[in-house]
């Protein structure tokens, strides 16, 4: 294709706040809301706006990002307080002239937006598959062998958003108990009753308190909230 | 032994294994999240080679070999479905004998099929294909295939530090003898002594090497890709004849990914996403999979490649992807900077391999590499190994 030139009909922009949360430690700490304004165009995402921020005006604006396309997971932010991916999140859909960006909550804050992730993977275990046996594509009668990744992301948004998380912080989380409960299916039934009694420990499934906000702000369609139901039920008999 | 400073957090994550293997000091340094630049934002495919058969021999021997050895050494994130190419007219038909003897001679197990067991393997195909072969291509998590060699480098004993960007190489007589960078994470900036600087910067490579008064031949090259929401194959479906816009669309997880158009820029950081690119790349996926005619947009990224500049003129589809590291000594009579540009993320192993073996060289060990062999650590070790 040809060099893009910026030539032809100017597109419509609309001028938007960016109110971010920044927090370097031992520096902007506690951490304050400051504010970016910005031309938008139809088309851009939170994300894209936060790369033009931190190219154009702050090159020392923290926040996680690789994929761009929902695959990776690392841009999940709460945007006007709503656990989001900021690559999917298109400005103009928000329908606001301010945006208010702050990172995810649950987790330790490494600076400004971006949170790390060592918590989240307290409960989930390094050698979990990642793979499984794809659906069928329509007009096929099996899926012929093929494979594909997981739905989750592994994005922490359900983390962030589970007030069973907030309120007793050791509760392993819908992320963890979704992820354990795929594992059973993936396993042999020698090896699934251990699972199962991880899943049943009192920081465990028994903590989850039925809010289902987890599987509301789910980006990928995992429904922790559903593995978590089933889990119960299996350990009720 | 030596202590080595990478600069970037995509293949340099390779190169961080790598060094660590061989027994060096390694301190990585990334401006950003790691694989935010290019390593973990392309399309996904884990390449056979086939794509470059026709036009870059070399690259597609090499990235054949490569794809084999990742599904050794990282299998967590390959949805291992192999790939088709797909001839749609007599024009890319003429290139199914030279594309078939391609593979041959690249080593590449390729095979033709029926149309109709290609379409009895991807039902969505174009019904009007009037060729098929199929290729061990696969698709790949671009962040979770990259991260384990971040995980093995951190558990061997490498210092990683995203967030920390790179404003300045230190300088003592004719030698670069460290960085000067700024930690965002805290706001401080710091010297960092190196006996060895790499700059493994990608598109951005240009830049470090100016802090140091040295040009490379780094162009980069953006392109866009677009995914539309639905799981339209299993199969990397590739159009059959010379690599160009819109020629691919690699399955990953619920999305199809389209890919990709490429123009040259002077300014790595300058990744737009033109509407008129997003609109072909439509309009070519849905000759190969009419179906994406149907799918609104799900996500439209670009990123900049690092291409080797070998000619300015250069189309640059046809620029090869092989991949070529350089001695600032020899070059520029710049001690202590090795600069390492090209390649790509199936290659990325390679690529350190070659660069470390440079690395070798210049300290005088005599070490040999392992990383063919060594199997590396899940993804998730990059955080789990900080669990207490």
């Amino acid at each position: 294709m040809a060099v893009p030139t910026g030539q032809g009909e100017p597109e419509p922009m609309r001028t938007i706040r960016f109110k971010i949360s920044r927090f370097k430690p031992g520096r902007i700490d506690p951490s304050r809301f400051e504010t970016f304004v910005l031309a938008v165009n139809e088309n851009m995402t939170v994300l894209d706006c936060l790369e033009q921020i931190r190219l154009v005006q702050d090159p020392t604006l923290v926040y996680r990002h690789s994929c761009h396309h929902s695959a990776c997971g690392t841009c999940a932010c709460i945007i006007n307080g709503t656990e989001r991916l900021a690559c999917l999140t298109r400005v103009w859909a928000l329908a606001t002239t301010t945006v208010t960006l702050a990172p995810l909550r649950g987790f330790a804050r490494i600076a400004d937006l971006a949170v790390d992730m060592t918590g989240f993977y307290r409960e989930i275990e390094a050698e979990w598959e990642v793979l499984r046996t794809a659906e069928p594509l329509a007009g096929a009668a099996d899926s012929g062998g093929a494979l594909r990744l997981e739905n989750c992301i592994e994005c922490g948004a359900c983390v962030s958003v589970c007030p069973a998380v907030q309120a007793h912080p050791p509760f392993m989380g819908p992320a963890a108990l979704a992820a354990l409960h795929n594992q059973m299916q993936k396993t042999t039934a020698e090896q699934r009753p251990a699972l199962l009694a991880r899943a049943a420990v009192p920081h465990g499934e028994p903590m989850c308190e039925r809010a289902l906000a987890c599987s509301r702000v789910c980006p990928t369609g995992v429904y922790p909230a559903r593995h978590i139901a089933d889990l119960r039920r299996l350990r009720l008999g | 032994m030596e202590h080595v400073l990478i600069i970037g957090g995509g293949v340099g994550g390779a190169l961080a294994h790598d060094l660590t293997l061989r027994g060096f000091r390694v301190t990585l340094v990334e401006k950003g999240e790691l694989l935010s630049g290019t390593t973990g934002r392309h399309h996904g495919l884990l390449h056979s080679g086939a794509r470059y058969v026709l036009h870059d021999p070399a690259a597609a021997r090499e990235c054949w070999e490569e794809n084999q050895i990742l599904r050794r050494i990282a299998p967590q994130a390959i949805e291992p479905n192999d790939g088709l190419f797909v001839a749609l007219d007599e024009t890319d038909l003429s290139f199914r004998e030279p594309f078939l003897e391609g593979c041959a001679a690249a080593g590449i197990p390729a095979r033709e099929i029926s149309v109709d067991e290609a379409l009895a393997r991807v039902p969505g195909l174009n019904p009007e294909a009037k060729a098929a072969v199929r290729v061990p291509d696969g698709s790949m998590d671009a962040f979770r295939l990259a991260l384990p060699f971040f995980a093995t480098a951190r558990a061997n004993g490498a210092e990683i530090r995203p967030y920390c960007e790179v404003t300045a190489l230190e300088r003592r007589g004719g030698a670069v003898t460290g960085v000067q960078v700024c930690d965002h994470r805290t706001g401080r900036s710091e010297t960092i002594g190196a006996d060895l600087v790499v700059n493994a910067a990608g598109p951005w490579a240009g830049r470090i090497a100016e802090m140091a008064a040295v040009q490379v031949p780094i162009q980069p090259a953006p392109g866009v890709m677009v995914s539309v929401a639905g799981r339209l194959t299993h199969m990397v479906v590739n159009r059959l004849h010379p690599a160009g816009e819109g020629d691919i669309i690699v399955p990953q997880r619920r999305l199809s990914i389209l890919g990709t158009t490429a123009w040259l820029a002077d300014d790595p950081d300058r990744v737009t996403a033109p509407a008129a690119h997003i609109r072909r790349l439509l309009t070519l996926g849905a000759q190969l999979l009419p179906a994406v005619r149907s799918l609104q947009p799900h996500a439209v990224w670009s990123a900049s490649r690092p291409l080797l500049r070998t000619d300015p003129a250069l189309d640059p589809y046809s620029i090869s992807r092989t991949f070529d590291c350089f001695d600032h000594a020899v070059r520029d009579r710049v001690e202590g900077l090795v600069t390492l540009i090209g390649g790509k993320a199936t290659t990325m192993r390679a690529m350190a391999e070659k660069s470390a073996d440079l690395i070798c060289r210049k300290t005088g060990r005599n070490i040999a590499g392992r990383t063919r062999e060594t199997v590396l650590r899940p993804y998730r070790g990059y955080w789990r190994q900080a669990v207490p």
